[in-house]
């Protein structure tokens, strides 16, 4: 009884500090979110009625959308580049693994309101380096505004999420290719396996968890990303770089709908949970 | 998979694949080692574009983005640090940053210590609640947390952002803390609990001293997000001398937006002492990192 006690004094600070900023502020999210609102304050009960428009939100539809072709072009990415080169460096001696590691890593603590910025110039049509480096190769024609245009915004930003992530991938797929048994590599190696059987055959599977995890976690970072699209688009040209975060943050900040931006973040919020909910199964089985 | 792998330990498997090629340079081996050298100069071509142009003098800026700045110039990071109000920026980003730290490294570690070693009723229950809150967007409580912070009085204050910031860290450093104090040897408690200390007293003198690394990892962690973080001080924040560096380096974009230089000094100062600060502890942080992938 007295060590429950304790035990419960010890968790009660961590508790306390997450209950009141997170835990209340989400259960608020979900009250307000069945109201009707005028300028900060209630005006009657609501019900749905913040849902059903949804429906009609095509902004709504097309920052889901982003936020799909979000989580999709990062597991193809960064996730992929992360394996193969967390495989090459695998074999690699300490220092080069030490070095190029910190290499890769770099970006990631660079914040993304700053990473924005940098590549904000880099694809500035003027005198950023991307189309200068294109006229360099001859290409000058592929050159264009890469943020500004909507058929190339939503890509060009996410080059920059991945500039900031495939290091944290190669760093967590690298931790496990080193926990794999090295006999599986001798024995391979001994049946004459090329380094790309090797891979294929002996790397890539016993990953499968790894993928998993890193799949899980950059689906949620695709959901729930914001400071990179609002450093540098806002959201634009038009809505071709909106995503959910974005839209929450022009409903509440500058449209002051409350009661709306409350249900998107709702929705939000389920998608976020739904997705762990499922892969966490999935990682348990995996 | 191992939390606690590093970065360091090349497998015996893949040097015996050394000595098989009798010191030749396969093609395939030449191919793979650049794809390396390539991906290195994705993640650093950037960085270092941004630093030459923080020390370019505005007479030398058209002789193309990567030729090197000649004379080294650093009116741009005087400018900026005196005149642009980044050595406030610079000061609150640090009062931010290490009080949501500090915040974090109490209660954090008291929390992961109940869940891994005492007998916490509803264990799981209470456990599922920080875990949930691993994927919980920021932005999705902004809008409650907008409202709150108003009537605590907390808005535009360095509190109403250490707070929440130090609350949205607390998922990950209590899964984090839960992770490294399940390592601890039961004897070592029992031990102290048999000498008669109490159980404050086990854990700050027989439980910390064992997880000190742990601890390393957990402050420079939170310490890099709390730096990094945007939205909260965007929104809690709007008196231009409380501003941290995130907010102070967008805002700078917007006013002066021909002033290249002085946006390369500002990036620089908002990132750098990140990467001096992973550069010289680049084995505790990818402990840390590395700590979330636990099976």
């Amino acid at each position: 009884m007295m060590s429950q006690r304790t035990a419960i004094l010890f968790v009660l600070p961590a508790l306390a500090l997450y209950v009141a900023f997170v835990g209340i502020p989400i259960l608020q999210v979900a009250a307000y979110s069945l109201f009707s609102w005028d300028n900060g304050s209630v005006t009657g009960f609501a019900g749905l009625a913040n849902f059903a428009r949804l429906i009609d939100d095509s902004v709504f539809w097309t920052a889901l959308g982003h936020n799909g072709i979000w989580v999709l072009l990062t597991l193809a990415f960064p996730l992929l580049i992360g394996l193969l080169l967390a495989s090459i460096l695998a074999e690699c001696s300490p220092r080069t693994i030490r070095v190029l590691g910190a290499i890769y890593f770099l970006p990631r603590t660079i914040p993304l309101v700053v990473a924005g910025i940098i590549w904000g110039w880099i694809y500035n049509p003027t005198f950023g380096l991307a189309n200068w480096a294109l006229d360099m190769v001859g290409l000058g024609a592929l050159g264009g505004a890469w943020l500004a245009e909507s058929s190339t915004a939503l890509y060009a930003l996410n080059v920059v999420g991945a500039w900031t992530f495939f290091g944290f991938c190669v760093l967590i797929y690298l931790a496990a290719i080193q926990a794999i048994d090295p006999s599986l590599y001798e024995a391979a190696q001994l049946d004459g396996a090329s380094w790309i059987k090797r891979f294929r055959f002996v790397t890539v599977p016993l990953l499968k968890p790894t993928t998993l995890f890193l799949g899980l976690y950059a689906a949620i970072e695709a959901m729930r990303f914001f400071d990179l699209v609002w450093a540098t688009t806002q959201g634009g040209p038009g809505y071709d770089t909106e995503v959910l975060t974005t839209h929450i943050y022009k409903t509440f900040f500058l449209v002051g709908d409350f009661g709306y931006a409350a249900a998107l973040s709702v929705v939000l919020l389920a998608i976020v949970l739904t997705v762990s909910g499922v892969s966490y199964r999935l990682l348990r089985s995996a | 998979m191992n939390a606690t792998a590093t970065l360091n330990a090349a497998t015996p498997a893949r040097n015996a694949g050394r000595h098989l090629s009798f010191g030749a340079y396969p093609p395939g081996r030449l191919v793979r080692h650049l794809v390396l050298v390539l991906f290195a100069l994705y993640a650093l071509a950037p960085v270092y574009l941004v630093l030459l142009a923080s020390v370019r003098s505005e007479a030398d800026l058209f002789s193309g983005p990567l030729s090197l700045p000649w004379p080294i110039d650093l009116s741009n990071y005087a400018r900026t640090w005196n005149e642009s109000g980044f050595a406030h920026y610079f000061v609150n980003s640090l009062v931010i940053s290490a009080s949501s730290t500090v915040l974090v490294l109490l209660t954090a570690p008291l929390a992961g210590y109940a869940f891994a070693k005492l007998d916490l009723p509803r264990k799981e229950l209470l456990f599922g609640l920080f875990l949930a809150g691993l994927v919980v967007p920021a932005p999705s409580v902004i809008v409650a947390l907008y409202g709150n912070l108003q009537k605590l009085g907390l808005l535009d204050t360095r509190l109403g952002v250490i707070l929440p910031q130090a609350a949205l860290l607390l998922p990950f450093s209590v899964f984090m803390m839960r992770t490294v104090m399940q390592d601890v040897p039961k004897e070592l408690i029992e031990a102290a609990v048999v000498d008669g200390a109490s159980p404050l007293a086990v854990y700050f003198r027989v439980v910390l001293p064992v997880v000190r690394p742990g601890l390393m990892s957990l402050a420079l962690i939170a310490f890099l997000f709390s730096w990094q973080e945007y939205l909260l001080p965007l929104v809690v924040i709007q008196a231009d001398d409380l501003k941290p560096l995130t907010v102070g380096a967008a805002t700078l974009q917007g006013r002066y937006g021909v002033d290249y230089g002085g946006i390369a000094a500002a990036g620089t100062i908002a990132f750098g002492p990140l990467v001096l600060l992973f550069l010289v502890m680049q084995r505790s942080f990818v402990r840390g990192l590395t700590a979330g992938a636990v099976k």
